[in-house]
């Protein structure tokens, strides 16, 4: 079964008087442990998809359907629910809780899946030793680089073993060292962990890591990819 | 999810604005301490004011006739009590009684050649305990002996008023028990002070023998006052001692226009309560809807990883509740410090102000009294209105819709 179907989806937005199209008829499906960057230039509907994908927005018109569950109309607590069992979220700006530490802020959505104390523990602390975090479990954001708070973000984004990781320009505030070794690191965990990963990028470092290429333009997919 | 890191998270965030955090808890402390303190002094001055009417006006049971008016201090026979003395020793034989004493209330005027003053003649046994506080009182001559003739008793602010001093003599008048006006000169023989102004600018004491002469009252009396171990007794010994003719009333039934006249006065005070915590709870929600929309991306990360609206509102409700709870720790401690201080100390408000409240026994010094019931209540007042306060912030930040939080700066 594919991890998600998209079907015919179009997306609105009004701001003000004016209405904009983010996403146009777009049918595409992810299976299972993909590692696929979707490209496009600023204003491509990249993000909208990814929102779509992740249920964290709803299309106007179409279908989306999570391992063959429609989720299209799911109220925001259903949403929600689906989000923290399934999804995970990376983005551009690392979006860590500032108020926690390392290890704190990648156990949160294992508290919030209600994951047994000790499993918890051996979970965080095996996922902040595979990007390389071991000794920085403690350290609260503001007191990490940016590559490392993107690493952090990374084992978050794993640490409820989800379906899918959805990845929102995650190098674009990386340097390309750091950038390079999120990539490697994202990479290396979708092939242990078969989790699917899907970017939104423009960052070209980004392409050649990925096994699917999907092109986006104006609202649509540009390469009929499905 | 386990509430603790619900805790965990309300707490640090706390911490991230310090010098706001601070400044609402102090917020919500100095207005707890302030109802705290208004509570006190309210304690203080209700209580203060009865303990003062008992003492000096009331006693814990009196015996009148049953047609006596104590507004009209009638002096006709038929209002009167006539075998005072065996009803004294009725009640003496009572063991929740403590004293008996038969008194005689005259309304009067005492003049000298410059003023006149409106005045109550109360004609009294010198030796009853009753009049223990105008005996210890006493601050210039000397008190009555039961078989002083032509003199009385007036107090040190009265004397100021008038400009009379001990031994000088003065004119007073009293209707008689036909209503005719008698008028005698006498010797002031000392100056007394209760502390209570208005009491003492109108009280005049002579011996209940003189009294009695004086107004033609034979050897009647107005009333027997009764003064109790413990004032708990007070219905009790007031039914023993009810009998034909003879009306007992209690404290309570006699003091029932003082504490009518206080509860009035609560109301305006639970008035100034509610602004009073209101204002706390504008400054909390202020406080909280700040936080709310400094951390709004934040939210939407929440959002994002799954937590649910009720646990984002509950997050912040966890937030406010904490500020709320410190800042009442804190208010409970001053505003106690602050009710002590002044419980020994006093506020001094003033003779003057203290003679206006005539009908009110007020000190010219108030002090305030704890009132643990006003505190826990204040409290608790508090607290659930920071909280109800807090939920419409709580609900804008739990309402947040995650893809537009996410992408706010």
């Amino acid at each position: 079964m594919s991890a998600i179907e998209i079907e015919n989806v179009t997306k609105l937005y009004k701001i003000g008087e004016v209405e904009t199209r983010a996403l146009n008829g777009v049918t595409l499906t992810i299976e299972e442990g993909e590692f696929t960057a979707l490209v496009g230039p600023s204003g491509s509907g990249k993000t909208t998809l990814l929102q779509l994908m992740g249920c964290l927005d709803q299309p106007n018109q179409g279908v989306v359907k999570i391992k063959g569950q429609d989720v299209t109309h799911l109220k925001a607590n259903q949403r929600a629910d689906l989000r923290r069992e399934m999804i995970g979220f990376i983005f551009q700006f690392f979006a860590l809780v500032p108020v926690l530490d390392a290890y704190e802020n990648v156990e949160l959505p294992l508290l919030l899946n209600g994951v047994a104390p000790n499993e918890r523990r051996e979970r965080v602390l095996n996922l902040l030793e595979s990007v390389g975090l071991s000794d920085r479990i403690h350290h609260r954001p503001d007191q990490m680089s940016g590559g490392e708070q993107q690493r952090v973000a990374i084992a978050r984004a794993l640490s409820t073993q989800p379906l899918l990781v959805l990845a929102d320009e995650p190098t674009a505030n990386l340097d390309t060292a750091n950038g390079t070794q999120a990539l490697e690191i994202m990479q290396r965990l979708n092939e242990e962990t078969g989790t699917a990963f899907i970017f939104a990028t423009h960052d070209p470092r980004v392409v050649p890591y990925a096994r699917r290429v999907i092109k986006m333009r104006d609202g649509r997919l540009e390469n009929g990819a499905s | 999810m386990a509430f603790g890191k619900l805790w965990v998270i309300a707490y640090r965030d706390l911490g991230r604005n310090r010098r706001r955090t601070v400044l609402t808890m102090i917020a919500v402390a100095l207005g707890l301490a302030i109802l705290i303190l208004m509570s006190g002094f309210i304690g203080g001055v209700m209580d203060g004011s009865l303990r003062e009417s008992i003492r000096l006006q009331t006693g814990h049971v009196q015996l009148r006739a049953d047609s006596y008016e104590i507004e009209k201090m009638s002096l006709q026979w038929a209002d009167l009590i006539d075998d005072s003395s065996a009803l004294v020793a009725q009640a003496e034989t009572m063991s929740a009684v403590q004293d008996a004493t038969p008194v005689l209330w005259a309304s009067g005027i005492l003049s000298t050649i410059q003023e006149t003053s409106g005045v109550q003649v109360t004609g009294i046994m010198p030796d009853g305990q009753f009049h223990q506080p105008i005996r210890e009182g006493m601050v210039a001559g000397q008190y009555l002996t039961p078989d002083a003739r032509g003199e009385i008793l007036i107090s040190k602010r009265l004397a100021d008023i008038m400009d009379i001093g001990v031994g000088q003599r003065v004119s007073l008048a009293v209707g008689n028990d036909e209503g005719q006006p008698e008028e005698g000169v006498f010797t002031v023989r000392g100056l007394f002070y209760t502390g209570i102004a208005g009491y003492d600018e109108r009280t005049v004491f002579m011996p209940l023998s003189q009294a009695q002469a004086f107004t033609g009252a034979g050897d009647r009396a107005s009333a027997i006052v009764i003064m109790l171990h413990n004032p708990d007794d007070a219905a009790a010994v007031a039914a023993a001692l009810q009998s034909p003719g003879i009306t007992a009333l209690t404290w309570e039934d006699m003091n029932a226009v003082l504490r009518q006249l206080a509860q009035t006065g609560m109301s305006f005070y639970y008035l100034m309560y509610g602004i009073v915590i209101l204002v706390v709870a504008v400054i909390i929600a202020n406080t909280l809807l700040m936080a709310v929309f400094e951390r709004v991306r934040e939210i939407g990360i929440l959002a994002a990883l799954g937590m649910k609206r009720r646990q984002i509102m509950g997050m912040f409700l966890l937030e406010s509740a904490s500020l709320a709870l410190v800042g009442i720790v804190f208010g409970i401690l001053l505003g106690s410090a602050a009710v002590a201080y002044l419980a020994r100390v006093g506020i001094y408000i003033g003779e003057d102000v203290s003679a206006i409240a005539s009908n009110i026994p007020i000190t010219a010094t108030m002090y305030t009294e704890f009132v643990p019931g006003d505190m826990v209540a204040l409290s608790i007042a508090m607290l659930v209105v920071i909280v109800l306060a807090s939920m419409y912030p709580a609900w804008f930040a739990a309402r947040l819709q995650p893809v537009k939080a996410l992408h706010s700066n």
